[in-house]
């Protein structure tokens, strides 16, 4: 049987577990929130450039960027690393182009996964991984695996974002031409992407 | 290859008018019903638009004002799981009263009064230990009364235990805190053995000291007594007296009363409201403190 001082000895120690002052909390507080910019700062880019590359225009790449992330901070698990926490956003940047491309492009779901993989650590991971390379480390690849008039032509499209007449002079072709090439290019392009991606990973 | 689709005028000029329009920086798309094939030619299109030195990065406006929304949103969510309760930071180990004095005071006035139940995309719950956190500090004030109690079932009155925060609590120092009809004299000590060194006493219902004026404090006229609540107006823990510096000590963060209970300016915690006064009778030579009624003094539970 305790005796009062026992008692109260035990109660006023339970108290006194586990834990911190006022002032650690807030100083805490604010590395995590500066934890926070620094995590939205950098995945924030990364994001909507890969977003970006899915969809070609800005408008929507915002718009599904801010999905994104307002998703994050009201689901993800507070207690994963920043890797841990980079993974998720990209699986969650996977799903809302699926749901995008299911949409509008109205294509088969394994054409889908394809089009996903394209990009990642190789077309059949389990596990779901970070883009290995930057979208334009992959147009970069791409041009260089093309036979030099589709380079040509791509280049002076989307690169130099020239329109359809100043291309035709650029390359000595008509406008016709230049329809018709850039058609084959973007076409030999997907094809090629698949092997770029494969057989030069990056270090 | 064999089985490519055939490629039509139509084909072109679909490409075309897409690749315009994102040159453009509209919001573009295929048309609908692609094969797999055409469909990843326009995604290539899109591919390459990214590679663009116009499409590059965020614009700062998007980046600031998705930032701002984060923050609000997270703000909201916090809010939404809120369970109201008073701040509740708890004691650290390490004794307060060996802190240097030019340690950065602890800030009470931006206690953190959120405790999220869920661990959201971070939460100040994360960083407070364990379960129970505001149950804890309660356990503070409750079980000073419980240890003490003779009988069960009558919880302690909740003057000046840990449900009071340092501002709720009574700012005025003369103002007794135990209403006259629940008050009941407590036989403290005779007047000839109070002097200038406090006397703790301890109730049912509160721990006090009581404590002869010299007069120096330009109150209480000298040779009266002085009865106030032992119970630290910033958390509740029993603050103790110390000869040395005649003063009074909290053991949990180091706040400092002089010897009439009022915030002592060496305290490093700022802000904190004087022990509050309970009211003495003195008759025949006996000290008494009016302290609420407690389970032993009489009444039923």
């Amino acid at each position: 049987m305790h005796t009062p001082h026992e008692r109260y000895q035990q109660t006023h120690l339970a108290a006194q577990q586990g834990t911190q002052t006022s002032e650690t909390i807030d100083r805490q507080w604010s590395q995590k929130v500066q934890e926070f910019q620094s995590f939205y700062q950098e995945n924030l880019t990364l994001i909507y450039r890969y977003i970006y590359s899915k969809v070609g225009n800005r408008e929507e790449a915002e718009d599904m960027t801010s999905q994104i992330f307002m998703k994050a901070v009201r689901d993800v698990d507070a207690e994963r690393g920043p890797h841990s926490m980079q993974k998720w956003l990209f699986q969650v940047a996977r799903t809302t182009i699926a749901d995008y491309w299911r949409a509008y492009y109205r294509a088969s779901i394994s054409s889908l996964e394809e089009l996903l993989d394209a990009g990642w650590e190789g077309p059949f991971n389990e596990e779901v991984a970070i883009p290995s390379e930057a979208p334009n480390e992959r147009v970069q690849r791409i041009l260089e695996a093309l036979p030099p008039q589709y380079r040509e032509v791509l280049t002076c499209r989307f690169l130099l974002n020239l329109t359809i007449k100043e291309t035709a002079s650029q390359l000595g072709l008509t406008e016709a031409n230049v329809k018709v090439l850039q058609f084959r290019a973007l076409k030999r392009a997907a094809d090629l992407e698949p092997v770029v991606a494969r057989t030069s990973k990056t270090p | 290859m064999a089985g490519e689709d055939q490629e039509r005028f139509e084909d072109y000029l679909e490409l075309e008018r897409y690749i315009e329009e994102l040159q453009a920086g509209n919001i573009a798309h295929p048309p609908a019903d692609l094969t797999p094939e055409r469909a990843r030619i326009y995604q290539m299109a899109a591919l390459f638009r990214s590679a663009s030195p116009e499409a590059v990065d965020p614009s700062p406006e998007f980046i600031a004002s998705l930032h701002a929304r984060l923050l609000a949103e997270k703000d909201e969510l916090d809010q939404d799981t809120v369970p109201r309760l008073p701040s509740v930071t708890l004691p650290d180990q390490s004794s307060p009263i060996q802190k240097e004095q030019e340690e950065k005071q602890p800030s009470i006035t931006n206690p953190p009064t959120r405790v999220t139940r869920r661990a959201r995309f971070f939460s100040r719950r994360s960083l407070l230990g364990g379960g129970a956190v505001a149950a804890a500090s309660l356990v503070v004030g409750a079980g000073i009364g419980a240890a003490f109690e003779q009988s069960n079932g009558v919880s302690p009155v909740a003057t000046t235990t840990a449900t009071a925060t340092p501002y709720s609590s009574s700012a005025a120092t003369t103002m007794p805190i135990v209403p006259s009809d629940v008050a009941v004299p407590h036989f403290v000590a005779n007047l000839a053995e109070i002097g200038d060194k406090a006397v703790r006493f301890t109730t049912d219902t509160l721990i006090g000291y009581v404590i002869l004026s010299d007069g120096d404090d330009g109150e209480v006229p000298k040779g009266e007594v002085v009865a106030m609540s032992a119970s630290c107006t910033h958390m509740g823990c029993i603050v103790q007296w110390q000869d040395a510096d005649r003063n009074f000590h909290c053991p949990c963060h180091g706040g400092i009363f002089t010897e009439y209970g009022k915030p002592d300016k060496a305290s490093p915690i700022r802000y904190l409201a004087s022990l509050p006064r309970l009211e003495t009778r003195v008759k025949d030579g006996k000290v008494y403190v009016m302290v609420p009624r407690g389970a032993s003094v009489g009444n039923s539970v």
